[in-house]
């Protein structure tokens, strides 16, 4: 009873884990598969969906940070938690179009190097105006009300129902995402573009507008999962950094370009690092990175990735 | 080294004569008569640089410089040029060099306690520097042998992988030797030559210009890094490495073994973090674990892309204007209009990391030859002159 209790909880964790992971690569994944770019400010637009979500469920104190200094001393709408699943993809989406209208696109006909330094770049100015707007001290982000505290699970027992709440929201967006690039007219002329950009353009389609959305969902996603991964983590200027490493390493582990690749990738990833925690925690870290290496030496395209796709 | 010096000009020299034309070897034999000159500037620089800077009336009271950041200066201007040597010359973006350099920090302050504790004697600062660049050097020719089975942003992205193992390793696995979050802090540094105390002034004239004895030390390594640093990029050896910058696989179709040229230029550049980890480890008597973690290798990144990539002195000039916001603009409590009291901007040190930042971004847009290159375009525009080649700063 009690290891498969064990066994389970583990698991549990591990998708959990896995779905922040997959909301960052699938979105990572799609921009790097279909507009070719690099994008090191990922970390960046969690960190703007982990802020604004946090400002539109909640109204915190500030305790440092210029906005204190400026007298906004408490800050935030306290419209709840589902006001905040619906504003920050959107407003995350905005964002998204215009970092690919004014930063990635001058920089889509430049090396590849390039693109990850002027998006490194952004990464560290993003981070920086928050840390100069809130302070670099971490804010709490309370779980919603209706889902804070365990639930009683059959065999499991009380497991974290914040916990299932981010696995359910991540398997219905990463569901909507899939059907729109499969089955869409939209997804198809996406899909045309990552095998031929070229030849979709010849063919009298314009390309560029559907570019610029799939930016925008890339960007959303990774909006979403600073929202719903906000409860679970801290909420600091530096948690993009810190998110980004394995986010990059999911998606060159899945195949880029590949959304299931990168939910794979995610659930791979999760899996170890939870396994980990529970059966050695001081190498739950240590694995992650160990898998990721492994699978690029051996399977350098990623597990679903096709060689014409990758960079 | 010098074998395979040779032995890359006996390859490089026969195909040559067929494909490239003569213009490379014969800039080979003007760059190495110009070579006593970038030595001698570079230690006269050396020489001097910390009296303006810490010392001098009037420019030091400007600049609020201070002997201890003259000395990190140079040791992250080797890091720099090592760095550059692959970014800027071959053409790899490593995410990763943060392994060498916190490891060989860590492996100069482990061998340091250790000698002290087990084998009875303090490690000069000689033999520290050899252990952590060894202990670099095989490191880099691991991760290099492994990282440079990938182009593109595939090496970008393994370098960082294995640089995070390194951190997390140290972190929790073998926090029995590193000390784990706290960092490392029994380091133990012997006298110099077994003679000299790090910290003493030294003697007259060079005790003002130099300040200590840690000072001294760590200049000449920078002038010992810089001349074989030229001397490497301005071999046939070191034109190989841009020829792979250039078209690799041209470079390859030539009949050179482009693997293990990059192989050799990831390890070079791992020997100058080394060198460089090692020193900060001495100026320190610390490591923290911090010197692993990825942010350390894309700060490296910031100061070789922001002072120019691809030339010999422009990721130095980068890492002195990365430690100066660091350390000097951070502390500055208001700006304000030279030379009277109007604030102009409360708190300004605040920004700096912001300002360097968007500074970053600027150069990497407008200027991807970075700061030095801007240099270079003003000297050509005043003289008339292409001095591009002399540096070797074409990109």
């Amino acid at each position: 009873m009690s290891l498969l209790a064990d066994v389970l909880t583990v698991l549990l964790n591990g998708l959990q884990q896995g779905a922040i992971f997959a909301l960052l690569a699938v979105g990572l994944s799609i921009i790097l598969g279909t507009l070719k770019f690099v994008n090191f400010a990922h970390g960046a637009l969690y960190v703007v969906g982990t802020y604004t979500g946090l400002l539109v469920a909640h109204e915190i104190a500030l305790t440092s940070g210029k906005l204190q200094s400026w007298g906004f001393t408490s800050l935030g709408l306290d419209l709840g938690f589902f006001a905040a699943l619906v504003v920050v993809p959107l407003f995350v989406f905005v964002v998204g179009l215009g970092m690919e209208r004014f930063v990635a696109r001058p920089f889509y006909d430049r090396p590849d190097t390039d693109q990850i330094l002027v998006t490194f770049g952004l990464a560290i100015v993003v981070q920086e105006l928050f840390r100069i707007l809130f302070g670099s001290n971490s804010l709490p982000f309370d779980q919603p009300a209706w889902a804070a505290g365990p639930i009683a699970l059959p065999v499991v027992g009380n497991f974290s129902q914040w916990r299932l709440y981010v696995i359910a929201i991540t398997a219905v967006l990463v569901l909507v995402v899939y059907a729109l690039v499969e089955y869409t007219d939209f997804g198809l002329v996406v899909r045309a573009g990552t095998r031929d950009a070229e030849m979709v353009r010849l063919l009298g389609i314009k390309i560029t507008r559907p570019y610029i959305v799939v930016f925008g969902i890339g960007a959303a996603l990774a909006g979403v999962a600073g929202v719903v991964g906000g409860p679970l983590n801290v909420v600091n200027p530096t948690v993009g950094t810190d998110i980004l490493v394995p986010a990059f390493l999911t998606v060159v582990i899945g195949g880029v370009g590949s959304i299931v690749g990168a939910v794979i990738g995610g659930v791979i990833f999760g899996l170890t690092t939870a396994t980990l925690v529970a059966v050695a925690p001081a190498w739950s870290q240590i694995g992650l990175y160990a898998i990721a290496a492994v699978i690029l030496l051996t399977r350098p395209q990623g597990i679903l990735g096709n060689e014409e796709v990758a960079p | 080294m010098s074998d395979e010096t040779q032995d890359a000009t006996a390859q490089g020299a026969a195909p040559s004569e067929g494909v490239a034309e003569k213009e490379g070897f014969a800039g080979y034999e003007l760059d190495t008569a110009r070579e006593p000159v970038v030595v001698g500037a570079t230690a006269l620089f050396v020489l001097v640089f910390p009296y303006v800077f810490a010392r001098m009336p009037v420019v030091s009271g400007i600049l609020q410089g201070y002997q201890g950041l003259a000395t990190l200066m140079l040791i992250w201007g080797i890091f720099a040029l090592g760095f550059d040597l692959l970014l800027g010359y071959t053409g790899l973006l490593s995410f990763g060099h943060a392994a060498f350099w916190g490891g060989s920090a860590y492996a100069a302050g482990v061998f340091s306690q250790f000698a002290a504790e087990s084998l009875g004697f303090e490690a000069g600062p000689v033999i520290i520097v050899v252990v952590g660049t060894l202990f670099a050097v095989l490191l880099a020719w691991g991760l290099g042998f492994l990282s440079l089975r990938r182009g593109g942003i595939y090496f970008s992205i393994l370098t960082l992988a294995f640089a995070q193992m390194m951190f997390y390793l140290s972190s929790a696995p073998l926090s029995g030797i590193t000390g784990g979050e706290n960092g490392f802090t029994a380091v133990t540094v012997g006298h110099l030559f077994g003679v000299f105390e790090l910290e003493s002034e030294l003697p007259s004239v060079l005790g003002t210009l130099m300040g200590t004895w840690l000072y001294a030390f760590v200049g000449l390594m920078t002038v010992v890094s810089v001349a074989v640093a030229y001397r490497i990029l301005n071999s046939p050896y070191g034109m190989v490495f841009r020829a792979i910058r250039e078209n690799e696989q041209r470079t390859e179709f030539v009949g050179l073994n482009v693997w293990r040229y990059k192989l050799m230029s990831f390890v070079i550049s791992g020997a100058f973090a080394g060198v460089a980890g090692s020193l900060f480890t001495i100026h320190g008597n610390y490591v923290p674990l911090q010197s692993l973690y990825w942010t350390e290798s894309g700060e490296i990144v910031i100061m070789a892309v922001l002072g120019g990539a691809g030339s010999l002195f422009g990721p130095m000039l980068g890492a002195g204007i990365y430690l100066y916001f660091e350390n000097i603009v951070s502390g500055v409590r208001d700006l304000t209009v030279p030379f009277t009291d109007i604030v102009l901007l409360q708190g300004f040190g605040e920004y700096w990391h912001l300002l360097l930042g968007v500074l970053f971004v600027l150069v990497v847009w407008f200027f991807p030859r970075g700061i030095w290159g801007l240099f270079q375009d003003l000297r050509n525009r005043v003289t008339g002159g292409d001095s591009a080649a002399e540096t070797g700063g074409e990109r």
